[in-house]
Protein backbone atom coordinates (compact mmCIF):
# COMPACT_ATOMS: atom_id res chain seq x y z
CA UNK A 1 0.00 0.00 0.00
CA UNK A 2 1.43 3.42 -0.95
CA UNK A 3 0.68 6.17 1.16
CA UNK A 4 1.25 9.01 -1.91
CA UNK A 5 -1.05 6.99 -4.50
CA UNK A 6 -3.49 9.79 -6.04
CA UNK A 7 -6.93 8.57 -5.00
CA UNK A 8 -10.47 9.02 -6.53
CA UNK A 9 -13.26 9.74 -4.48
CA UNK A 10 -14.33 6.19 -5.09
CA UNK A 11 -11.32 4.71 -4.72
CA UNK A 12 -11.01 6.13 -1.17
CA UNK A 13 -15.02 5.54 -0.25
CA UNK A 14 -14.07 1.76 -1.62
CA UNK A 15 -10.65 1.63 0.44
CA UNK A 16 -12.37 2.51 3.84
CA UNK A 17 -15.28 0.10 3.23
CA UNK A 18 -13.13 -2.90 2.79
CA UNK A 19 -10.52 -2.09 5.22
CA UNK A 20 -13.37 -1.68 8.00
CA UNK A 21 -15.40 -4.76 6.64
CA UNK A 22 -12.31 -6.68 6.82
CA UNK A 23 -10.96 -5.44 9.95
CA UNK A 24 -14.37 -6.10 11.81
CA UNK A 25 -15.16 -9.69 10.02
CA UNK A 26 -11.45 -10.49 11.61
CA UNK A 27 -12.56 -9.23 15.13
CA UNK A 28 -15.99 -11.56 14.56
CA UNK A 29 -14.22 -14.38 13.28
CA UNK A 30 -11.47 -14.09 16.38
CA UNK A 31 -14.53 -14.45 18.71
CA UNK A 32 -15.83 -17.51 16.84
CA UNK A 33 -12.80 -19.34 18.48
CA UNK A 34 -13.50 -18.59 21.75
CA UNK A 35 -17.35 -20.53 21.17
CA UNK A 36 -16.22 -23.15 19.61
CA UNK A 37 -13.46 -23.79 22.50
CA UNK A 38 -16.04 -23.23 25.25
CA UNK A 39 -18.56 -25.44 23.09
CA UNK A 40 -16.29 -28.30 22.74
CA UNK A 41 -15.36 -28.27 27.00
CA UNK A 42 -18.88 -28.09 27.30
CA UNK A 43 -19.50 -31.18 25.22
CA UNK A 44 -16.83 -32.82 26.81
CA UNK A 45 -17.25 -32.06 30.21
CA UNK A 46 -21.21 -33.02 30.49
CA UNK A 47 -20.66 -36.36 28.81
CA UNK A 48 -17.81 -37.19 30.89
CA UNK A 49 -19.81 -36.09 33.50
CA UNK A 50 -23.16 -37.96 32.91
CA UNK A 51 -21.50 -41.82 31.79
CA UNK A 52 -19.12 -41.33 35.10
CA UNK A 53 -22.08 -40.43 36.99
CA UNK A 54 -24.63 -43.26 34.65
CA UNK A 55 -22.25 -45.52 35.31
CA UNK A 56 -20.97 -45.46 38.53
CA UNK A 57 -24.11 -44.12 40.82
CA UNK A 58 -22.34 -41.66 42.17
CA UNK A 59 -23.32 -38.07 41.83
CA UNK A 60 -20.60 -36.61 43.57
CA UNK A 61 -18.74 -36.81 39.98
CA UNK A 62 -20.83 -33.74 40.10
CA UNK A 63 -17.90 -31.66 41.00
CA UNK A 64 -15.85 -31.94 38.06
CA UNK A 65 -18.06 -29.07 36.59
CA UNK A 66 -15.69 -26.82 38.69
CA UNK A 67 -12.93 -28.19 36.55
CA UNK A 68 -14.21 -26.65 33.08
CA UNK A 69 -13.36 -22.89 33.82
CA UNK A 70 -9.77 -24.11 35.56
CA UNK A 71 -9.11 -25.70 32.15
CA UNK A 72 -11.07 -23.03 29.96
CA UNK A 73 -9.89 -20.14 30.75
CA UNK A 74 -5.88 -20.78 30.33
CA UNK A 75 -6.64 -22.74 27.58
CA UNK A 76 -8.42 -19.32 26.17
CA UNK A 77 -5.34 -17.64 27.05
CA UNK A 78 -3.00 -19.63 25.42
CA UNK A 79 -5.08 -18.82 22.26
CA UNK A 80 -4.83 -15.40 22.46
CA UNK A 81 -1.04 -15.68 23.43
CA UNK A 82 -0.29 -17.60 20.01
CA UNK A 83 -1.73 -14.99 17.47
CA UNK A 84 -1.52 -11.14 16.20
CA UNK A 85 -3.46 -9.54 18.43
CA UNK A 86 -6.78 -8.69 16.98
CA UNK A 87 -8.70 -5.78 18.02
CA UNK A 88 -12.19 -5.64 20.14
CA UNK A 89 -15.16 -4.10 18.64
CA UNK A 90 -17.91 -3.19 20.46
CA UNK A 91 -19.83 -6.30 19.33
CA UNK A 92 -17.00 -8.64 20.53
CA UNK A 93 -16.78 -7.05 23.92
CA UNK A 94 -20.63 -7.20 24.04
CA UNK A 95 -20.71 -10.64 23.07
CA UNK A 96 -17.51 -11.58 25.50
CA UNK A 97 -19.68 -9.38 28.47
CA UNK A 98 -22.66 -11.61 28.00
CA UNK A 99 -20.61 -14.73 27.91
CA UNK A 100 -18.60 -13.50 31.30
CA UNK A 101 -22.34 -12.76 32.87
CA UNK A 102 -23.23 -16.56 32.27
CA UNK A 103 -20.26 -17.85 33.45
CA UNK A 104 -20.50 -15.87 36.73
CA UNK A 105 -23.66 -16.79 36.74
CA UNK A 106 -23.85 -20.36 36.63
CA UNK A 107 -20.41 -20.79 38.73
CA UNK A 108 -21.95 -18.93 41.53
CA UNK A 109 -25.17 -20.82 41.49
CA UNK A 110 -23.51 -23.93 41.03
CA UNK A 111 -21.51 -23.26 44.19
CA UNK A 112 -24.31 -21.77 46.22
CA UNK A 113 -26.01 -25.44 45.12
CA UNK A 114 -23.58 -27.30 46.50
CA UNK A 115 -22.39 -25.69 49.42
CA UNK A 116 -25.18 -23.37 50.79
CA UNK A 117 -28.67 -23.73 49.20
CA UNK A 118 -29.38 -26.94 47.37
CA UNK A 119 -31.99 -25.50 44.37
CA UNK A 120 -32.44 -27.02 40.82
CA UNK A 121 -29.55 -25.57 39.71
CA UNK A 122 -29.82 -28.03 36.41
CA UNK A 123 -32.88 -25.93 35.24
CA UNK A 124 -31.96 -22.32 35.96
CA UNK A 125 -28.63 -22.52 34.46
CA UNK A 126 -30.09 -23.94 31.05
CA UNK A 127 -32.24 -21.54 30.61
CA UNK A 128 -29.52 -18.25 31.24
CA UNK A 129 -27.88 -20.56 28.41
CA UNK A 130 -30.18 -20.43 26.28
CA UNK A 131 -30.98 -16.78 27.40
CA UNK A 132 -27.56 -15.66 26.29
CA UNK A 133 -26.99 -18.02 22.96
CA UNK A 134 -30.74 -15.83 22.28
CA UNK A 135 -28.96 -12.67 22.66
CA UNK A 136 -25.49 -13.71 21.14
CA UNK A 137 -27.80 -13.87 18.27
CA UNK A 138 -29.72 -10.82 18.48
CA UNK A 139 -25.94 -8.98 18.36
CA UNK A 140 -25.34 -11.13 15.69
CA UNK A 141 -28.90 -10.52 13.80
CA UNK A 142 -28.77 -14.54 13.12
CA UNK A 143 -31.82 -16.35 13.34
CA UNK A 144 -30.37 -19.53 13.53
CA UNK A 145 -28.62 -19.03 17.04
CA UNK A 146 -31.42 -17.00 18.19
CA UNK A 147 -33.95 -19.87 17.39
CA UNK A 148 -31.39 -22.15 18.87
CA UNK A 149 -30.67 -20.56 21.68
CA UNK A 150 -34.79 -20.42 22.52
CA UNK A 151 -35.16 -24.05 21.92
CA UNK A 152 -32.35 -24.74 24.29
CA UNK A 153 -33.65 -22.35 27.07
CA UNK A 154 -37.24 -23.42 26.81
CA UNK A 155 -36.86 -26.88 25.68
CA UNK A 156 -34.15 -27.08 28.11
CA UNK A 157 -36.31 -26.02 30.86
CA UNK A 158 -38.91 -28.26 30.15
CA UNK A 159 -36.85 -31.74 29.83
CA UNK A 160 -34.97 -30.10 33.02
CA UNK A 161 -38.64 -30.29 35.12
CA UNK A 162 -39.82 -33.41 33.30
CA UNK A 163 -36.67 -36.01 33.06
CA UNK A 164 -35.57 -36.25 37.27
CA UNK A 165 -32.10 -39.32 36.21
CA UNK A 166 -28.87 -38.25 35.86
CA UNK A 167 -29.92 -37.49 31.93
CA UNK A 168 -30.61 -34.35 32.55
CA UNK A 169 -27.12 -33.64 31.91
CA UNK A 170 -27.44 -34.13 28.36
CA UNK A 171 -29.08 -31.18 27.49
CA UNK A 172 -25.45 -29.67 28.31
CA UNK A 173 -24.25 -31.93 25.80
CA UNK A 174 -26.82 -30.09 23.56
CA UNK A 175 -25.95 -26.52 24.47
CA UNK A 176 -22.09 -27.10 23.93
CA UNK A 177 -22.52 -28.96 20.46
CA UNK A 178 -24.99 -25.56 19.89
CA UNK A 179 -22.16 -23.38 21.37
CA UNK A 180 -19.92 -25.32 18.58
CA UNK A 181 -22.14 -24.47 15.76
CA UNK A 182 -22.46 -20.93 16.68
CA UNK A 183 -18.72 -20.86 16.35
CA UNK A 184 -19.00 -22.58 12.88
CA UNK A 185 -21.78 -20.12 11.89
CA UNK A 186 -19.80 -17.10 12.39
CA UNK A 187 -16.64 -18.66 11.08
CA UNK A 188 -18.85 -18.86 8.13
CA UNK A 189 -20.47 -15.81 8.10
CA UNK A 190 -17.42 -13.40 8.33
CA UNK A 191 -15.42 -15.52 6.31
CA UNK B 1 -19.08 24.07 -3.23
CA UNK B 2 -17.58 21.34 -1.94
CA UNK B 3 -15.81 20.70 1.16
CA UNK B 4 -12.00 20.35 0.76
CA UNK B 5 -10.95 16.81 1.68
CA UNK B 6 -8.45 16.63 4.50
CA UNK B 7 -4.56 15.93 3.49
CA UNK B 8 -4.06 13.92 5.95
CA UNK B 9 -6.33 11.32 5.85
CA UNK B 10 -6.28 11.80 1.98
CA UNK B 11 -3.38 9.00 1.71
CA UNK B 12 -4.08 5.13 0.99
CA UNK B 13 -1.96 3.87 4.16
CA UNK B 14 -2.93 6.16 6.49
CA UNK B 15 -6.65 6.22 4.90
CA UNK B 16 -6.46 2.29 5.41
CA UNK B 17 -5.27 3.14 9.04
CA UNK B 18 -8.09 5.22 9.74
CA UNK B 19 -10.47 3.04 8.69
CA UNK B 20 -9.62 -0.25 10.82
CA UNK B 21 -9.13 2.41 13.91
CA UNK B 22 -12.49 3.64 13.46
CA UNK B 23 -13.82 0.16 13.83
CA UNK B 24 -11.81 -0.90 16.56
CA UNK B 25 -11.06 -0.34 20.07
CA UNK B 26 -7.91 -0.04 19.43
CA UNK B 27 -5.47 -2.42 17.15
CA UNK B 28 -1.80 -3.08 17.60
CA UNK B 29 1.17 -1.84 14.84
CA UNK B 30 1.37 -5.75 14.03
CA UNK B 31 -2.16 -5.91 13.16
CA UNK B 32 -2.28 -2.55 11.19
CA UNK B 33 0.76 -3.80 9.31
CA UNK B 34 -1.03 -7.12 8.36
CA UNK B 35 -4.00 -5.39 7.14
CA UNK B 36 -2.57 -3.16 5.42
CA UNK B 37 0.86 -4.77 3.73
CA UNK B 38 2.22 -1.81 4.66
CA UNK B 39 6.24 -1.86 5.66
CA UNK B 40 7.38 -1.48 8.84
CA UNK B 41 8.93 1.81 8.28
CA UNK B 42 6.43 3.13 5.54
CA UNK B 43 3.81 2.36 8.23
CA UNK B 44 6.03 4.17 11.14
CA UNK B 45 6.10 7.39 9.12
CA UNK B 46 2.31 7.41 8.12
CA UNK B 47 0.98 6.40 12.07
CA UNK B 48 3.35 9.30 13.22
CA UNK B 49 1.83 11.82 11.07
CA UNK B 50 -1.53 10.75 12.18
CA UNK B 51 -0.09 10.80 15.72
CA UNK B 52 1.26 15.04 14.91
CA UNK B 53 -2.13 15.60 13.33
CA UNK B 54 -3.96 14.86 16.69
CA UNK B 55 -5.83 12.22 15.16
CA UNK B 56 -4.49 8.46 16.62
CA UNK B 57 -2.88 8.19 19.84
CA UNK B 58 -0.17 5.86 20.26
CA UNK B 59 0.57 3.86 23.45
CA UNK B 60 3.96 1.72 23.60
CA UNK B 61 3.93 -1.21 26.26
CA UNK B 62 4.41 -4.68 26.65
CA UNK B 63 2.20 -7.63 26.14
CA UNK B 64 4.23 -10.54 28.17
CA UNK B 65 7.67 -9.98 26.81
CA UNK B 66 7.20 -8.89 23.83
CA UNK B 67 7.20 -5.25 22.96
CA UNK B 68 3.85 -3.69 21.81
CA UNK B 69 2.42 -0.43 20.01
CA UNK B 70 -1.35 0.04 20.23
CA UNK B 71 -3.23 2.87 18.36
CA UNK B 72 -6.43 3.93 18.94
CA UNK B 73 -8.44 6.74 16.96
CA UNK B 74 -8.96 9.85 19.27
CA UNK B 75 -12.16 12.31 19.21
CA UNK B 76 -10.73 14.95 16.56
CA UNK B 77 -9.56 11.60 14.45
CA UNK B 78 -13.34 10.21 14.75
CA UNK B 79 -15.10 13.38 13.90
CA UNK B 80 -12.23 14.32 11.10
CA UNK B 81 -12.77 10.69 9.41
CA UNK B 82 -16.84 11.12 9.54
CA UNK B 83 -16.47 14.32 7.64
CA UNK B 84 -14.01 13.05 5.13
CA UNK B 85 -16.37 10.13 4.65
CA UNK B 86 -19.47 13.17 4.16
CA UNK B 87 -17.01 15.12 1.92
CA UNK B 88 -16.56 12.03 -0.37
CA UNK B 89 -20.46 11.14 -0.59
CA UNK B 90 -20.74 14.66 -1.36
CA UNK B 91 -18.35 14.40 -4.37
CA UNK B 92 -20.05 10.95 -5.47
CA UNK B 93 -23.64 12.30 -5.68
CA UNK B 94 -22.39 15.58 -8.11
CA UNK B 95 -21.35 13.53 -10.18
Amino acid sequence: MEQNKEMTAQESLQLITESFNKSRKDILRNSAKYFMLWGVLLTVTSLAIWLLWHFTGNPQWNFLWFAMPVIGYPLAALIGKNQVAIPQNEMSKMLAGVWSVFGTFSLTLSAIAVFLVPMHVTLIIVIILGLAECISGVLLKNWPIIIAGFILGVGGAVFALLVKSDAQLLIFTLGGVLLLVTGLIMKIQYK
Amino acid sequence: MFPKLDPILHSELRLAVMSILAGADEADFTYLKKQTGATSGNLSVQIDKLTSAGYITVEKGFKGKMPRTACRITEAGQNAFRAYVEALKEYLAAK
